[in-house]
Parts: C-alpha cells; sequence; structure tokens
C-alpha cells in the first residue's frame, strides 16, 4: 500500500470512530440538560428525586461516552499534521483559523464546565451545577459548527485567494456563513437528536418491557425521547432533502456520480482538461453509502413518528383536533418522500414498498393502538433499532467525505497534493497503533455503556452521595 | 511586539499551561501504585484529580489548535517530522485519559487492566514530552525543503535520552506534590517523602542533562537558555524545602514553574527560530516562515483578546471551586 493510501484509511478510521461517539454526545446532552432542569424546578418531593434519578442515569451513560469522544477527539486535533502538512501548506492561512477557534472557544469551556458538572453534584447550587450543563451542551454544538466551518471550506471552498499556490483568506464571514457548513450543521444536528432520543427511548423500552422497577423514571424517558425523536426527524429529512440541490451547485461531479450514465464521465473530461490529467471520479462505495444512509434513515424516522403516535394515542384521540393535526403534519415526510421521487424521477428499489407499508401500520396503529402498546417484543424491538441512526450518521459522512475524492479541497488541492512527506512504514505504525487502540476502547465502551443500561438507576455512580469528593471540613487550608 | 511574535508568545503560553496542569496528570497516573497502595487510594488519587482532569488536557488540545490556526507551516513540518513521538505521545495520553475516565466503571478484574493503563498513560508521555524537548534543543535534521523524520539516530543521542528520564522524573516529582497538596493523610505524607526523593532525582537528572547539553544542543540564545535553565534547578530546589518544611502549597507551586519552564527555555533558547536545522543553521524556519498570513492572525486575534482572558477565568474558578482536600473516605467520580 502506498503512504497515500495509509493516510486515508487511518484518517477514515480514527474520525468515524470519533463521530461515533460525537453524535451520541451531541444527542444526549440537551436531553440531560433538559432533564436536570426540570429536577431542578420541581417542587413535588418525589417527583424531584425521581427527575434526578433520571439525569444521573442518562447523565452517567453520556459521561460514559463522552471519555471516548474526548480522547478520540484529541488525535483527530493532531492528524492533520501527522499526515497532512500538504493541506496545512496549502490551506493553512484559511483551514486552521476555524479549528483554532474551535478549541479556545468550544473545547477549553466544554472541557472545563464538564468536569465541574461531574464533581459539583452536592456541591454547588442547583442553578449554577444546571447552568453549567446547558453551557456543556451549547459548547458540543458550538464544536460541531466551527469543525463543520473546516469540512464545509475543503467541501466547498470559499472566502480565500490563492497566491503562488498558497490560499489566503480574505472574507472570513463568507467562511463562517459557508452554505455548505449551514445545511452539513443543521442535519447533523437533526440526525444527533434522532440518536439521541431513540437511544433514550431504546434503553426505556427495554426497561418497560422486561418490567424493571423503576418505572416513573422510564416512563418519562421513554415520552422525552420518542418526542425529540420524532420532531428532530423532520429537520434533518428536510434539510438532507436540501442538500441535493446545493451539491448540485457545489459539487456536481458528486451528484452526477449517483446515477450511473455519462453525466460523471463528461464531467471528469472536463475537470481533467481544466486540472490536468488524473482520475476524477468518487470512489463508487459513496453511492451505497448514501443508500444506506437513506434507508436506515428513512426507518428510523418512520420508528420514531410511528412510536409517538402510539404512545400519545390518547391524547392525540381525546383532542381530535390535535390528533388530526399530528397526524397530518406526520404525513408530510411521507408526502415529501413522494414528491422526492416525482421530482428526481427515479422512484429507487423498495421506496413504493416503504411508503404502502408506512400507510398501513400508520392505520392499524390508530385502530389498535391500545393494543400494540401493551406488547411487550415492542419494547425490545425500539431497543434492537438503538444502532441504526448511528449506522446512517457514520454511512452519510462516508457519503460526503467519499463523494468529494480525489479532492481534499474541492477543486484546489488533492489528497495526492496533500500528503505529507511521512514514509509507508511510519504511517503503517500510526495506522495500526491508533485504529487498534480505537477499536479495542470503543467496543470495551459500548459494553460499558450496556451494562450500565442495563443494571438502571441504581447502579448510578454518578452525583451519587457516597461517591462525591467531600467538601473540605475542618482540616487545614492548603498554605501558600 | 509582531503579531507572529505574540501568537509565538501565547503558543508557549498554552504549551506552559499544558506541561504544568497535565504534567501533574502524568505524575499522579505514574505514581499511583507506588502512592496508592490499595484501591480506596487508588481511586482517591484519581479523585484529587478528579474535577480538573478534563480541564488540564484540553490545554494541550488548545496548543494544538492554536498551533494549525496561527502557525500552520511549522504544524506540518514539526508534527510531520516528529511522527513516532507524537504518535507515542498521543498513544499514551488516549489510553490514559480512558482508563482514568473508565476505570471505576469496570468490576474488579477488569479494573487491573485500567490500573496498568492509568501507569502507562502517565509515563509514556511524560517520557516523550521530554524526549520531544530535547530533540528540538538539539536541533532537527531538516533539509532545505523542510522535510525530516524523527528517527532512532535523533533518539539514540545522550541528551535526548536524558532529557527524556528528566522529563519522567519531573512530572513524577511535580505530581507527588500536588497529592502533598490536594490529599489527606497517609496518603499525603507518603506523597510528599516519596515527592521529597523524586525531587532530588529531578534536580540531578537536570543536572546532568544540562552538562551534557552545553557539549550538544544548537541554540541561538546561549544566555537566555542558561537562565531558564538555573530557573528550573532553582524551582525544584525551592519545592525540595518547601515539601520538608510541610508547605506543599509553596512546593507544587515551585514545581509548577519548573514544570512549565523548559517551553520558556526553548522559545527563548531559539529565538527568532521556531526549528532549528542541525543540518545547515541557514536552513532553520523562522517564527515569520511557520506563521499564518497575517490578514489570518490579525482576525484570530480579534478572537483572542477576548477569549484567553475569559478561558482563564473560567479556569481558575474552577480550581477555587474545588480547592481544598480530599481523603480516602471521600471516593469520586472517577
Ligand atoms: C475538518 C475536516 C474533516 C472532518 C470534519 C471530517 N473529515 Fe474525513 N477527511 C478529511 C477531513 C475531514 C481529510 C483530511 O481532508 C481527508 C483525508 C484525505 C481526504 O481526501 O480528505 C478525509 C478523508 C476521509 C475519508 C477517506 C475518503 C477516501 O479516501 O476516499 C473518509 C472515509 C472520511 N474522511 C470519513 C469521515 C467521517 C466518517 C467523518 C465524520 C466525522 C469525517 N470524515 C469528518
Ligand atoms: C477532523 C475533524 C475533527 C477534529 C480535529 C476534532 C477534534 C476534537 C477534539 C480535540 C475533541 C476533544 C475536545 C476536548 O478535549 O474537550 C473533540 C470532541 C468533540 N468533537 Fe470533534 N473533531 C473532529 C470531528 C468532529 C465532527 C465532525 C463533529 C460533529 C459534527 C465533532 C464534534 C465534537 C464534539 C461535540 C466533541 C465533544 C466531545 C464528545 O462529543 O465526546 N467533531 N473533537
Ligand atoms: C437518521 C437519518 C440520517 C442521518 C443520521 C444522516 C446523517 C448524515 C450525516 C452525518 C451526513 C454528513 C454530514 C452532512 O453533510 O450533513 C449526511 C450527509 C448527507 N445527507 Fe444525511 N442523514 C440521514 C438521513 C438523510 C436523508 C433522509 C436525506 C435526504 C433526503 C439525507 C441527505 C443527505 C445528503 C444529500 C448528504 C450529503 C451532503 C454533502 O455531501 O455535502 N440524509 N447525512
Amino acid at each position: 500500500m502506498e503512504t497515500l493510501d495509509i493516510a486515508r484509511w487511518q484518517f477514515a478510521a480514527t474520525t468515524s470512530i470519533h463521530w461515533l461517539f460525537v453524535i451520541l454526545t451531541m444527542g444526549l446532552v440537551p436531553l440531560v440538560a433538559v432533564m436536570h432542569t426540570r429536577a431542578a424546578l420541581a417542587k413535588d418531593a418525589d417527583k424531584k428525586a425521581a427527575l434526578e434519578r433520571m439525569t444521573r442515569f442518562w447523565g452517567q451513560l453520556y459521561l460514559i461516552n463522552y471519555a471516548l469522544g474526548i480522547v478520540t477527539g484529541l488525535v483527530m486535533e493532531f492528524q492533520f499534521g501527522l499526515g497532512w502538512s500538504g493541506l496545512s501548506k496549502f490551506a493553512g492561512n484559511v483551514f486552521g483559523a476555524p479549528l483554532a477557534l474551535e478549541t479556545l472557544i468550544a473545547f477549553f469551556a466544554e472541557s472545563t464546565f464538564l468536569g465541574m458538572w461531574i464533581f459539583g453534584w452536592g456541591r454547588l447550587r442547583s442553578s449554577v451545577h444546571v447552568a453549567l450543563i446547558w453551557l456543556v451542551a451549547l459548547t458540543a454544538y458550538l464544536s460541531a459548527y466551527w469543525i463543520l466551518v473546516a469540512n464545509a471550506f475543503m467541501q466547498h471552498p470559499v472566502g480565500y485567494e490563492v497566491r503562488d499556490g498558497v490560499a489566503y483568506l480574505t472574507d472570513f464571514a463568507a467562511l463562517m456563513t459557508n452554505s455548505n457548513a449551514m445545511l452539513a450543521l443543521l442535519h447533523i444536528a437533526g440526525a444527533a437528536l434522532v440518536t439521541g432520543g431513540l437511544f433514550i427511548a431504546g434503553i426505556s423500552a427495554y426497561h418497560y418491557a422486561r418490567r424493571t422497577e423503576e418505572r416513573e423514571v422510564f416512563g418519562r424517558s421513554l415520552r422525552l425521547g420518542v418526542v425529540v425523536a420524532a420532531v428532530a426527524s423532520f429537520p434533518a429529512y428536510m434539510v438532507g432533502a436540501l442538500q441535493y440541490p446545493m451539491l448540485g451547485k457545489t459539487q456536481p461531479m458528486k451528484l452526477a456520480a449517483l446515477e450511473p450514465g455519462p453525466g460523471a464521465p463528461a464531467l471528469a473530461e472536463q475537470m481533467a482538461a481544466q486540472h490536468g490529467p488524473g482520475n476524477y471520479l468518487p470512489p463508487q462505495w459513496m453511492v451505497h453509502a448514501q443508500y444506506v444512509m437513506l434507508y436506515a434513515g428513512y426507518v428510523v424516522f418512520i420508528v420514531s413518528i410511528l412510536a409517538f403516535l402510539v404512545l400519545y394515542r390518547r391524547a392525540l384521540v381525546r383532542f381530535l383536533p390535535l390528533g388530526l393535526l399530528v397526524v397530518a403534519i406526520a404525513a408530510y415526510p411521507v408526502g415529501e418522500f413522494v414528491g422526492g421521487i416525482i421530482y428526481y424521477g427515479t422512484a429507487g428499489p423498495n421506496r413504493l414498498t416503504i411508503y404502502i407499508a408506512t400507510a398501513v401500520v400508520l392505520a392499524v396503529l390508530l385502530w389498535f393502538g391500545d393494543r400494540v402498546a401493551r406488547a411487550r417484543w415492542l419494547g425490545y424491538v425500539l431497543a434492537a433499532l438503538i444502532p441504526l441512526p448511528f449506522i446512517a450518521a457514520l454511512a452519510g459522512w462516508l457519503f460526503r467525505e467519499g463523494g468529494r475524492q480525489p479532492w481534499v479541497v474541492y477543486g484546489e488541492l488533492t489528497a495526492e497534493e496533500a500528503i505529507g512527506p511521512v514514509s509507508t512504514g511510519a504511517a503503517m505504525l500510526s495506522f495500526v497503533s491508533f485504529t487498534a487502540v480505537f477499536a479495542a476502547l470503543a467496543v470495551t465502551n459500548w459494553i460499558m455503556i450496556a451494562r450500565y443500561a442495563r443494571r438502571g438507576p441504581a447502579g448510578t455512580q454518578l452525583g451519587t452521595e457516597e461517591l462525591t469528593v467531600l467538601t473540605p471540613r475542618e482540616e487545614p487550608r492548603p498554605t501558600f | 511586539m509582531s503579531l507572529e511574535t505574540a501568537w509565538l508568545a501565547l503558543l508557549g503560553f498554552l504549551l506552559c499551561g499544558y506541561f504544568a496542569l497535565g504534567g501533574y496528570d502524568y505524575g499522579v497516573q505514574m505514581l499511583q501504585p507506588i502512592v496508592g497502595r490499595d484501591g480506596s487510594g487508588r481511586k482517591a488519587m484519581l479523585g484529587a484529580l478528579g474535577p480538573f482532569f478534563l480541564g488540564n488536557e484540553v490545554w494541550l488540545v488548545a496548543f494544538a489548535g492554536v498551533l494549525f490556526g496561527a502557525f500552520p507551516f511549522l504544524e506540518g513540518t514539526l508534527l510531520g517530522g516528529m511522527q513516532s513521538l507524537v504518535v507515542a505521545i498521543l498513544i499514551g495520553i488516549v489510553v490514559g485519559n480512558a482508563a482514568v475516565q473508565l476505570r471505576s466503571r469496570s468490576g474488579d478484574a477488569g479494573r487491573k487492566v485500567w490500573d496498568g493503563l492509568v501507569v502507562f498513560g502517565g509515563l509514556v508521555p511524560a517520557l516523550a514530552w521530554g524526549l520531544f524537548v530535547g530533540v528540538l534543543l538539539n536541533g532537527v535534521p531538516m533539509g532545505a525543503d523542510h522535510r525530516w523524520a524523527f528517527g532512532l539516530s535523533e533518539l539514540a543521542n545522550p541528551f535526548v535520552l536524558l532529557s527524556g528520564v528528566t522529563g519522567a522524573v519531573l512530572f513524577a516529582a511535580h505530581g507527588a506534590t500536588f497529592l502533598a497538596l490536594r490529599t489527606h493523610g497517609d496518603l499525603a505524607e507518603r506523597a510528599a517523602g516519596i515527592g521529597r526523593s523524586l525531587l532530588l532525582a529531578a534536580i540531578a537528572a537536570f543536572a546532568v542533562t544540562f552538562v551534557v547539553g552545553t557539549f550538544t544542543v544548537n541554540l541561538t540564545n546561549a544566555v537566555a537558555a542558561v537562565v531558564f535553565s538555573v530557573l528550573v534547578a532553582l524551582a525544584l530546589v525551592v519545592a525540595r524545602f518547601s515539601l520538608a518544611q510541610q508547605r506543599p502549597g509553596r512546593a507544587f507551586g515551585a514545581t509548577s514553574v519548573a514544570a512549565a519552564l523548559p517551553v520558556l527555555l526553548l522559545g527563548f533558547g531559539q529565538y527568532p527560530y521556531v526549528l532549528v536545522s542541525s543540518e545547515n543553521p541557514e536552513l532553520s524556519m523562522t517564527v515569520s516562515e511557520g506563521a499564518a498570513d497575517t490578514a489570518t492572525l490579525g482576525l484570530l486575534t480579534g478572537f483572542g483578546v477576548v477569549l484567553i482572558p475569559v478561558i482563564i477565568a473560567y479556569q481558575a474558578w474552577s480550581w477555587w471551586t474545588f480547592r481544598g482536600r480530599v481523603d480516602q473516605q471521600s471516593p469520586s467520580y472517577f
């Protein structure tokens, strides 16, 4: 293998693992913040206790996940320098700024405040404590924004000019408002909330199905998770669809390569005429990645919406106008879906089947809602679906990144030019070590998450009395 | 001061912060089996790091981010050249960081493995950062195209090896003074005792490294280098006496200074270069060659002026909030 291939594999493997943890962070932390706020505001003592247990339980799962988000992120931060010094030589003036700002604006605050939140139970005033988790949530999304500004520059470079083969920043506002970054951020935020919502709903449904004791905690969690997943699937879906017209303008090759036919080869010839000979066709796997994302995504959206209808069927039937409204809104993604088929002219395999099946299930649900809700196996099904949004999200990134090949900075710099002067041996060594360590840690981490999820709130360590660092008693103050 | 120099100063500040803060994390991790004799002792040690742990490591993240943002041309050359060393540092931190956070989440059998990884994750970065600074002080074999690669020949150099050892001992001593300050009872006493020996070892290691270094290092400002070296030695001596006088606060302050000063030694010693070529001094990379364009730096400065004080303020708030000692009876989340 060439150094280039190894460096690519390393970047793809490590970033993918980072992303699988990050998306859950982004999906969970706002919900933990909501729970914590509700616990702090609750007047009734029992309700407060339940909400607090709920916060600590989901907070603990979030923290176990976060541990790997951080350590894999640390490596990401160094990877450009390690493997891709050609990228910093060409685009450093432009591309480095958002990365630097990400660390100073987002990561510093996120890490500091999260440390305080973890150890602040029983120690900080509850308003301060709650404010901390909201700050952590805010900075998580800020960090996603800045990294996407950097990535969007590579997808669709703006706000720069090239002098003597080096890019210079000319318009920071354009860089910050790159349409590619904005759409990706909204799409990702939607996808992350769907992922977090379904994670919470799935684990809660599992405990419900097993009839574990904490019915109040898991009942509340189930409702919260399902509402968030169902509501967030709309923006995730709609912004995703909006990205196609944008691609038509900014990355015609990515769009063309999705369809068999003369479009892509013609574009490739055009590019060769413009940029010199070379292979300008993206790898074929990115087409599959797109379909994995789309189908996994559709299933997730539909399940979330159905779960919402089942869970809230009584309220929806009681307030019929509201019920009708919700059903009408729920029908919208399906309508869009059909619209998409008409608009793009390709039905794609099974799209119609999925649509019809959805309509049938919807009708059945309205009739037999209560019976459906009592079925225990549904809880297990919902739990089994937890990995699906992760698969969709990973495939989405593979589509995004694979589809812009061979460009690292679209139309400006190819991967071959971006690779640094690293020897094949050194590249291989770092690829193998990072991938092996990350994979081992990731698997261990997921096992831990599953174990703590199964134990339920009783097994939570976060914020429990005897596990908190005690406040200084009457011991001497440290002397300076 | 030009913009470039200002950003070099900020870069140095972030690295100083990382060495002083991350440094004691690694020290505590290394000392875990020696100072924390049993399970609860070990847990108390990690509890001592507790609220600060995530906030310490992020100084390195910020260093890397600012290195890329403000010195993109240095970044690729430096990290690319140091590849194997940087990979070692990162693997160490990744494993150690995960182990500190996840240790208490596993059963008894798994905990043994995690404990081993906690130590590994302290030792490897400490040693490798020492080597890293040593290599830079010696100058790197960089040719006209700014290409070079750290290899065995750089490693097999007495000064570089001694720097590695000094780094590990220094961070270990720093960790010990932190524990003496932040823990309680037995644990604090053990830490102080071990700290005293480690500080002696650190003084000896540093002195030998300094003497060997006078023959090998490649610096433009020898005076600055000597001044900072003397300051490091002085800080270590102060720390040693403060521990003996049971003033752990002052000892910790002194080891923090000693952990951070090598950054200034390097920065001032090499100024106006950021990377000195041992092949041919003319090929060394100057600050402005490494730095981003003025437009980019100007933009970043606008943010930096606001952000840096805010960052310092909230980190200080976190230190203040969690000041005071922890002990075996007060286990923690980690
Ligand atoms: C800020 C920049 C950035 C961000 C946020 C991402 N990537 Fe990326 N990715 C790159 C910057 C980059 C890169 C450094 O520019 C690479 C290396 C070679 C290349 O062409 O682009 C790359 C390559 C690359 C490849 C190899 C493509 C190929 O060689 O055909 C894959 C599969 C991914 N990435 C996957 C991901 C995933 C799953 C991400 C989700 C988090 C992700 N990337 C985020
Ligand atoms: C190549 C690109 C990336 C780099 C260099 C990078 C860098 C980092 C670093 C250094 C951390 C740890 C920060 C800390 O110590 O607190 C981190 C965590 C994080 N990253 Fe990334 N990251 C990348 C990709 C992404 C993407 C694509 C997203 C989301 C869209 C993202 C969102 C986050 C978030 C939310 C965190 C917080 C920790 C966590 O989620 O577990 N990152 N990243
Ligand atoms: C749960 C479902 C889904 C998840 C988790 C998901 C996730 C992602 C992710 C993580 C990316 C890469 C980042 C980005 O460009 O935003 C992406 C890209 C994309 N997604 Fe989705 N997606 C889902 C469903 C959909 C749907 C239903 C559509 C379309 C109708 C869609 C359209 C797109 C497009 C066009 C891109 C590529 C954008 C580009 O290359 O610039 N996604 N998706």
